[in-house]
């Protein structure tokens, strides 16, 4: 109904290979970008920096995360110990004295470094094994991060990051970090759009899809694994830095624990494997609804008078909140994504029923 | 409006002087619009000429055109208004016996075709004793291995021409400045339905005129974006694409292929779309068998906004006024269901929308402007350069063609035949002094269609001169005009109406393969083949209903008794409908006169040994029994 495709044609391979060749998903890309850029001025900074801020980091891991599980087809379960990686780094970077620019810089690098490091000895393995290998990653970074008072302070100590500055300025306004979350948001999702029509986003799919039948066609399988691991790290690292200059302020190893890892697995898997509207929908969903769900069951239980107990109001929005996920993947097996791109084809060909022939 | 000594050659060179930098055509190559300016098409249409002229092609030799819309081939048409040579264009699917009809009217000199196919094509006709010394051929694929004598490629053409433009200096002054507006445009040929094809020659001061005439009643404004996807040997394709485009600077778009005509239609989405009444039918029938397959949610916002909207519609015929209900429907039915309807078509972005070569059916008609088109009649000859009489945009009325373009005069003679002057008006047939003596009389040309002036101006068409027949009791009837009815049908595909002399009407029928077998198919109806399909009796039951809507309409004496399902479609290749699609008549009534024959005697079916034409030009016999039912 609202994607109207006719007159749209292209005199060039470069115009016909354009990001949104569609009007109406263009438009709408604009739209929520404008409202991103806006949303200082029309949100409360209660929700700006507690549920906008985090839910875009948060979108950004995501898409790193499905570069490497969604694109390239490899099970991570220690992403978060990658982001850690990072975190520790880049604070210890700043600290240092070294400008956040840098600093960002060297925690997405040294993610990088540890994170094709652990691919090397990951990817001799496949599915299940990899899982594993990567899920001892997860329990090695944590053992080290809590037995390291050099990295870490110690077991139950935490790392105060210094004040968040770029260019020199120092940031420290409710908008001006929101501006930061946004702008690496923005660019990790560029850099993911743009990656699905690269030979590099191609190889990875053929390797997700069979790596023999990938390294036949002359995809060099182990070297692009080798790659969605060490791009895919440096977002996680540059991400968990950022996570922890903006929101945490400070960086301690429960950050980065293991069921940090699965929760980034589940928003990856619940927004659709290589989607990226799926990741921000993902993100949101396991975010963000947990609190929403909270404030009707919290709310209705008060508008119909029923007085229930805290145990009670604590323990239903989490089973409500369960059984939405649960519903959400039996509905759609293959993720928010997907569903959005259902209603996108139904509308699309819309009063008809299928494409036309 | 330009000056009377305009040419196409002279038209051309102002457009790339004056708008040098402006898009001329769109070509899609594999799926990429490539496009060229208008200085780089003159160039191209100079060189071209220049090449033919090497070529020794001279005034008064023809060209043959042979291919699906090229721009290539467009550009050959023009570059031969300049050599004062005949650009002779055939149906890209035209059998060698119907080629060989042309190489006998004039000195066919060399061939401009499309592809390997028509390469052959051409060869055999050289086979055959013609004698075209050159062939030129646009898509080389298939042809690297060919040694006949004088093929060439379309570059190779234009280098022959560069060669002599600068061995003769002013060689391009005389191409652009030689040629005269008496000379001509375009060889067409008569669609003969009734006989074989008569050569019909436009000279440029016709085509030019005709098309300035469209313009000045508001056809067309200058720029208009157009897809060239009509047969070129249709009078309406020249017309519009070299004619009009030249004139008035339309964009032509040339689509892909023959077969990707509709999506290249989308994604061009043109501003001006004139088609056969034929062509409306089908789409009409895609987008009933696409709601048809559409959910029940969507089937009834369909039926509730389309009913309502057409129900106005026939109120607006009527002349009665519409109430702010309707224009609300309107509002938002072109929102839910119009608007994406016609993108879907790529007929968002119409403004000039036409139906012409014959009668529309009146359902589709008013289909079409309760979907928001303002679809209009065009009433015009090939004799005439397309273009007589056309509708104003505001009306809406069905039965007339509109008010005769300015520069068009019409008298209607005694017997009720239409008459016509115009410079637009060709002056004769090609070599035919008997049919052209025919053709007029008094300077007034006669169109051989009846119809008459309604006291505003409009005027009526009825139908062709010869076409309009009685029944045994003298009921006065236009077999097309009820046929058209029928194929309003999405089953009904082609209809044949007979009963002329006969005490009632009866009709024979083909079903359209594609809704048919796809009703089939969701009402588990099992079929092998069409002949198979067009004999169940489900289909009967089908086909019976749709007699039955037409029956309601039509007066007593006029109504359909029985009708025959036929085992085959009508093909031109079999001669049994023009290549435009039109019928013949009495091709087809001689060809299944054992049909009519059980469809008067009361038998229950018929025993038919059908002769087929194969795509190889092989014949083959089927054998087929056809049921006779009763409506």
């Amino acid at each position: 109904m609202f994607y109207r495709l006719s007159g749209v044609h292209h005199s060039s391979y470069k115009s016909d290979r354009k990001m949104f060749p569609v009007p109406a998903d263009r438009n709408l890309v604009v739209f929520l970008l404008i409202l991103g850029i806006a949303a200082p001025f029309l949100v409360p900074s209660l929700y700006l920096n507690s549920y906008m801020l985090p839910w875009l980091i948060w979108t950004a891991a995501v898409l790193g995360l499905n570069l490497v599980t969604g694109w390239a087809g490899q099970l991570h379960l220690g992403y978060a110990a990658v982001m850690a990686v990072g975190a520790y780094s880049a604070v210890h970077a700043a600290k240092f004295g070294i400008p956040w620019e840098f600093a960002l810089l060297i925690g997405g690098l040294a993610s990088s470094v540890i994170g094709s490091l652990f691919a090397f000895t990951a990817l001799r393995v496949k599915g299940l094994y990899l899982a594993l290998t990567t899920l001892a990653m997860q329990f090695v970074m944590d053992w080290v991060l809590t037995h390291s008072p050099a990295i870490s302070g110690g077991s139950h100590a935490s790392l105060q990051s210094p004040t968040f500055a770029l260019l020199g300025q120092k940031i420290t306004s409710d908008a001006g970090l929101y501006y930061v979350a946004l702008g690496w948001c923005v660019l990790v999702t560029i850099f993911m759009l743009n990656l699905k029509r690269t030979g590099l986003g191609r190889a990875l799919v053929a390797v997700r899809e069979k790596d023999f039948a990938a390294a036949i066609l002359g995809v060099n399988s182990f070297y692009y694994k080798v790659v969605a691991f060490a791009a895919s790290s440096f977002i996680a690292g540059v991400t968990g830095a950022i996570l922890v200059a903006t929101f945490y302020f400070l960086a301690a190893p429960e950050q980065f624990a293991v069921n940090v890892s699965i929760q980034v697995l589940a928003m990856v898997i619940i927004g659709g494997l290589g989607s990226i509207i799926g990741s921000y929908l993902g993100a949101a969903l396991i975010l963000l609804v947990p609190g929403i769900v909270n404030k009707i069951f919290s709310g209705g239980a008060d508008v119909i008078g029923l007085n229930l107990g805290i145990e009670t109001l604590a323990h239903i929005p989490n089973a409500a909140y369960g059984a939405l996920i649960v519903i959400f993947l039996m509905v759609e097996p293959l993720g928010l994504g997907k569903l959005y791109a259902n209603v996108r084809d139904y509308l699309m060909v819309w009063p008809f029923d299928q494409l036309k022939k | 409006m330009g000056n009377n000594n305009d040419t196409i050659a002279r038209l051309l060179q102002r457009n790339a002087a004056e708008h040098g930098d402006d898009i001329a055509m769109r070509e899609k190559d594999r799926g990429i619009w490539m496009e060229i300016t208008w200085a780089e098409y003159a160039d191209e249409v100079l060189l071209c000429a220049a090449g033919f002229a090497a070529l020794g092609v001279k005034q008064g030799d023809a060209v043959m055109i042979l291919g699906n819309n090229r721009v290539r081939l467009y550009a050959g048409m023009a570059a031969l208004s300049m050599l004062r040579a005949y650009a002779m264009p055939a149906y890209a699917a035209a059998t060698l016996e119907e080629l060989q009809h042309f190489v006998g009217e004039a000195n066919i000199a060399a061939a401009l075709v499309e592809d390997q196919e028509q390469v052959d094509k051409v060869m055999d006709l050289r086979e055959a004793g013609a004698d075209i010394a050159s062939i030129v051929y646009d898509e080389g694929r298939g042809l690297n291995l060919y040694d006949t004598p004088g093929l060439m490629s379309w570059d190779a053409l234009l280098k022959k021409g560069e060669v002599n433009l600068a061995k003769n200096p002013d060689l391009k002054t005389r191409l652009i400045e030689g040629s005269t507006p008496d000379d001509p445009a375009v060889f067409m040929h008569s669609s003969g339905t009734t006989g074989a094809p008569k050569g019909i020659v436009l000279s440029q001061k016709n085509v030019i005129s005709g098309v300035r005439n469209a313009h000045e009643d508001g056809a067309f404004e200058y720029g208009e974006d157009i897809l060239a996807y009509l047969p070129m040997a249709w009078v309406g394709d020249y017309a519009l694409t070299v004619a009009a485009a030249i004139t008035f600077r339309f964009i032509v778009n040339v689509p892909e292929r023959e077969d990707t005509v509709q999506r290249d239609m989308r994604e061009i989405a043109p501003n001006f779309y004139l088609a056969a009444p034929r062509t409306w039918d089908n789409m009409l029938t895609s987008i009933q068998v696409g709601i048809e397959n559409s959910t029940p949610m969507k089937k009834w916002l369909y039926h509730f906004f389309m009913d309502r909207s057409i129900d106005a519609q026939r109120r607006t015929l009527n002349g009665e006024a519409t109430g702010l209900l309707d224009k609300l429907g309107l509002l938002v039915g072109e929102q839910i269901i119009f608007g994406p309807i016609k993108d879907q078509f790529g007929l968002s972005r119409l403004k000039h929308a036409f139906t012409g070569g014959e009668a529309i059916g009146e359902d589709t008609f008013i289909f079409y402007r309760a979907l928001g088109i303002k679809l209009r009649q065009l009433y015009g000859q090939t004799e005439s350069s397309a273009f007589n009489a056309i509708q104003a945009a505001g009306e809406a009325r069905l039965h007339t063609v509109g008010k005769p373009l300015p520069g068009v005069e019409v008298k209607i003679a005694d017997d009720g035949e239409i008459m016509l002057q115009s410079d637009s008006i060709f002056a004769g047939y090609f070599n035919n002094e008997k049919a052209t003596a025919e053709a007029f009389r008094d300077g007034w040309f006669l169109t051989g269609d009846a119809g008459y002036l309604e006291d505003d101006g409009h005027l009526v068409v009825l139908g062709r001169v010869s076409e309009v027949v009685h029944t045994k009791s003298g009921e006065r009837y236009v077999p097309n005009y009820i046929e058209n009815r029928l194929k309003f049908s999405p089953y009904i595909k082609d209809a044949a109406v007979v009963g002329a002399g006969l005490d009632e009407l009866t009709a024979m029928v083909c079903v359209d393969a594609e809704a048919v077998g796809h009703w089939a198919e969701v009402n588990a109806v099992p079929y092998v083949s069409y002949a198979d399909l067009s004999q169940r009796p489900e289909v009967a039951e089908l086909l019976d209903e749709a007699f039955k809507r037409v029956n309601k309409a039509l007066t007593e004496g006029l109504q359909l008794h029985r009708f025959v399902s036929l085992h085959k479609e009508f093909d031109p290749d079999d001669g049994e409908i023009t290549r435009t699609r039109k019928l013949r008549r009495k091709v087809v009534e001689e060809r299944y006169a054992p049909v009519i024959e059980a469809l008067y005697d009361g038998s229950k079916d018929v025993h038919l040994k059908a002769v087929v034409t194969y795509e190889t030009g092989e014949t083959g016999s089927v054998e087929r029994t056809l049921l006779v039912r009763e409506v």
